[in-house]
C-alpha cells in the first residue's frame, strides 16, 4: 500500500474516534462543541506517558483514556443540566480554556540529548515511541482499526441492551426518562465520561501517528467537524459517525480532483444532502426499517 | 492607576460596541428563527473580501467600502438562508430541523472561508482606515475616532431596530412570528419571506459590524469569519439568548472582561479569563447578564 493511502485510512480511523464520542453524546440529547479537549487531553496525556516517562502506548493510552474521561466528567458536572446551545457554548468555552492551558504548559525534559515535552505555543514534539519500537505504519493502521472495531462492537452490544435503550430514551425525552425512574443525571454523565475516553484513545494514537501537536490542532474546527461528521453520517447507528469522517477525510482529501476547492465541493453537498436526509445518512428510520428487514429475512 | 483604569474602561466599551453590534445580527437570527447561524462570521467574511478586492481594484472612498461590505454580507447571508434554513421547515419544526440548519450553515462556512480565500490568496490585506488622523485626546485618555464610530453605529442600530421592530408594520409582523408563527401565517402573514428578510438584516447589520471592525484593525485576514462568529455567539450567549438589549449587554460586557484582563494578565490570560466566565455564567445564570439586571426570575434553558 502506498504512503499516501496508509496515512489517509489511518486518520480515517483516528477521527473516527472523535466522530463516535460526538456521536455517543448526540444520543444521549446533547450537542458538543467541546469534544477536540479531549482529544487533546489524550493527545498530550499519551505523549508524555511514552516520550518523557518512558511509558509503553498501552498503558499510556490507558492513563489517558481515565484522564480524558475525569476532564469530560468535570465539565459535564455543571453543564450536563443545559440544552441545546446553551450546552454547546458551554463545552465550547471549556474546550477553549484547555487549548489555552496546553498553551501554558511548558514542561521539558532532555531525553538522550534533546529536549522533549509540550512547549506552550511552539508545540509537543518527539512522541517516537512507536517509530522506536520499529513498528510499520501497516501496524499501526491495523492496531487502528481493530480498536476501531473493538469500540463499534462495544456500540452495537450497548443498542441492544437496556442501557441503550435508556440512552436513547434520556436522549428523546429526558423528563419521561426521569419518570419512568431513570437518574438522568447520572447517565449523562457516565455518557459524558465515557465520550471523554473515547475522545482521548483518539487523541493518543493521533499523538504518537503525528509524533508532534500542538494547541491549535485541538481548536473549534475540529470539535465542530466531529459533531458534524456524526450528524451528516446519522444518529441511527454507530457506523453513521465513521460514514461521515470517511466521505469527508476518505474521498474528498484523498481524491486529489478537488484539491484547492475540497471545502467548496464539500460544503455545498453538504447543505444539499441535509435537505433531503436532515437526520443523515444512516437515520433511526433507515436503521430500523433495515434492521427489521433483515429479521423478516431470518424468520422467513 | 486611576488613568489606567478609565482608559481600559472606555477601550473596553468601544471593543465592545463592535462585538455588541456583531451579537445583534447573531440575535436577531436566533430569536426570530430559534436556530443558530454558524456561518454568520464567514458571511461577514465575505463582505469584508470584496471591499478588500474593490479597494485594491478602484481604491474608492470609505462609505463605497462600507457599502459593498455590507451588501456582500448581505448576499452570502441570504444565500446561507436560502440553502441551510429555508428548506428545514417552519419555526417551532423541531429539535432536528434546528439542528440540521445549524449544521448546513456550518458546512457553509467552510465554503465562504475557502470561496474568500481562493479569490484573494494572501494571509493578510491592508484595509483603508475610516479615519487618518490622530486620536482624540482628552486630557491624559486617549479615544480612537473609529472606536467611537462603533459605539455610535451601535448606538444608532439599537435605536433603529428598536423603531424597527415597534413601530412598523414589518416590525409588527416579526413580532407576531415570534409569538405564533402559525397564527401569524393564518393572519395572512409571509412567514418565509419574513424570516428571509430578518436574515438580510441581520447579515447587514453584521456587515456594519465587519466593515468597522476591519476599517479600525486596517488588515483582513481569513481569521475573520471565525472571529465573528465566535464573538458574536460569546456575546449574546453573555448577555442572554436571543434578547437584543441582551446582545448589547453581552457585547459590552465581553469588551469590558477582555480590556480589563489583558491589561492585568496579558492576552492569553485574556481569552482564558473571557471563556472562564462564559462558562462559569451559563453553568449558574444561563439566561445571563440581561435577566440578571432586570432580576426577573431566570426562565429554564
Amino acid at each position: 500500500m502506498d504512503e499516501y493511502a496508509l496515512g489517509v485510512l489511518t486518520n480515517v480511523g483516528l477521527f473516527s474516534f472523535l466522530a463516535l464520542s460526538a456521536y455517543l453524546l448526540l444520543v444521549a440529547g446533547e450537542m458538543s462543541f467541546g469534544q477536540q479537549a479531549f482529544f487533546g487531553v489524550g493527545a498530550y496525556a499519551a505523549g508524555i506517558g511514552t516520550a518523557m516517562w518512558g511509558w509503553p502506548l498501552p498503558v499510556a493510552a490507558l492513563a489517558a483514556m481515565a484522564l480524558g474521561a475525569a476532564a469530560a466528567w468535570l465539565v459535564g458536572l455543571p453543564t450536563l443540566r443545559l440544552r441545546g446551545l446553551y450546552f454547546a457554548m458551554a463545552t465550547l468555552a471549556a474546550a477553549e480554556m484547555f487549548r489555552i492551558l496546553f498553551e501554558l504548559v511548558h514542561y521539558q525534559r532532555t531525553i538522550d540529548g534533546e529536549l522533549v515535552g509540550p512547549d506552550g505555543t511552539q508545540g509537543f514534539r518527539g512522541i517516537r515511541w512507536v517509530l522506536e519500537r520499529g513498528i510499520e505504519q501497516e501496524t499501526f493502521l491495523a492496531a487502528v482499526w481493530a480498536l476501531v472495531l473493538l469500540v463499534l462492537g462495544a456500540f452495537a452490544l450497548v443498542e441492544r441492551s437496556r442501557l441503550g435503550a435508556t440512552l436513547r430514551m434520556v436522549g428523546e425525552d429526558p423528563e419521561l426518562a426521569a419518570v419512568l425512574g431513570v437518574n438522568v443525571a447520572r447517565v449523562k454523565l457516565g455518557v459524558a465520561a465515557a465520550a471523554g475516553a473515547l475522545a482521548a484513545l483518539g487523541g493518543a494514537l493521533y499523538a504518537h501517528h503525528n509524533t508532534y501537536v500542538e494547541p491549535r490542532n485541538f481548536d473549534i474546527m475540529l470539535g465542530v467537524h466531529s459533531l458534524a461528521y456524526a450528524l451528516i453520517g446519522g444518529l441511527g447507528t454507530a457506523l453513521g459517525p465513521l460514514l461521515g469522517v470517511a466521505l469527508d477525510i476518505g474521498l474528498l482529501e484523498s481524491t486529489r480532483v478537488f484539491q484547492g476547492y475540497r471545502m467548496i465541493v464539500f460544503g455545498g453537498l453538504v447543505a444539499l444532502l441535509l435537505i433531503v436526509r436532515p437526520r443523515g445518512l444512516l437515520d433511526e428510520l433507515t436503521v430500523n426499517r433495515v434492521a427489521a428487514a433483515l429479521r423478516r429475512r431470518r424468520t422467513a | 492607576m486611576l488613568v489606567d483604569v478609565v482608559q481600559n474602561t472606555l477601550d473596553g466599551l468601544m471593543l465592545g460596541s463592535a462585538y455588541a453590534l456583531l451579537a445583534l445580527g447573531f440575535t436577531l437570527i436566533f430569536g426570530v428563527l430559534r436556530r443558530a447561524n454558524l456561518a454568520y462570521g464567514p458571511a461577514i467574511m465575505l463582505g469584508a473580501y470584496a471591499a478588500t478586492w474593490v479597494n485594491l481594484q478602484f481604491h474608492p472612498g470609505v462609505l463605497v467600502l462600507a457599502a459593498v461590505t455590507i451588501a456582500g454580507a448581505t448576499l452570502a447571508g441570504t444565500y446561507v438562508e436560502r440553502l441551510c434554513f429555508a428548506p428545514h421547515g417552519r419555526r417551532g419544526a423541531g429539535d432536528a430541523a434546528a439542528i440540521a440548519s445549524m449544521v448546513g450553515s456550518f458546512a457553509l462556512w467552510m465554503q465562504l472561508e475557502e470561496a474568500a480565500t481562493l479569490w484573494l490568496p494572501k494571509h493578510l490585506y491592508g484595509f483603508p482606515p475610516l479615519y487618518d488622523g490622530p486620536p482624540l485626546g482628552l486630557g491624559p485618555l486617549t479615544l480612537r475616532v473609529e472606536y467611537l464610530a462603533m459605539l455610535a453605529c451601535a448606538a444608532a442600530a439599537c435605536f433603529g431596530l428598536h423603531r424597527l421592530l415597534n413601530r412598523t408594520r414589518f416590525g409588527l409582523a416579526v413580532r407576531a412570528v415570534v409569538d405564533q408563527a402559525d397564527a401569524a401565517r393564518l393572519a395572512g402573514i409571509n412567514v418565509p419571506r419574513v424570516f428571509m428578510l430578518v436574515f438580510a438584516l441581520a447579515s447587514a447589520l453584521g456587515g456594519l459590524a465587519g466593515y468597522l471592525i476591519v476599517a479600525a484593525h486596517e488588515q483582513v485576514t481569513p481569521m475573520l469569519g471565525m472571529w465573528s462568529t465566535l464573538k458574536g455567539m460569546i456575546a449574546m450567549m453573555l448577555g442572554g439568548l436571543g434578547s437584543l438589549p441582551g446582545a448589547v449587554v453581552g457585547g459590552l460586557a465581553l469588551g469590558l472582561i477582555e480590556s480589563h484582563s489583558q491589561w492585568l494578565f496579558g492576552p492569553q490570560y485574556r481569552d482564558l479569563i473571557a471563556f472562564l466566565i462564559l462558562f462559569a455564567l451559563l453553568a449558574v445564570r444561563p439566561s445571563g447578564l440581561w435577566a440578571m439586571l432586570r432580576r426577573s426570575p431566570a426562565p429554564a434553558p
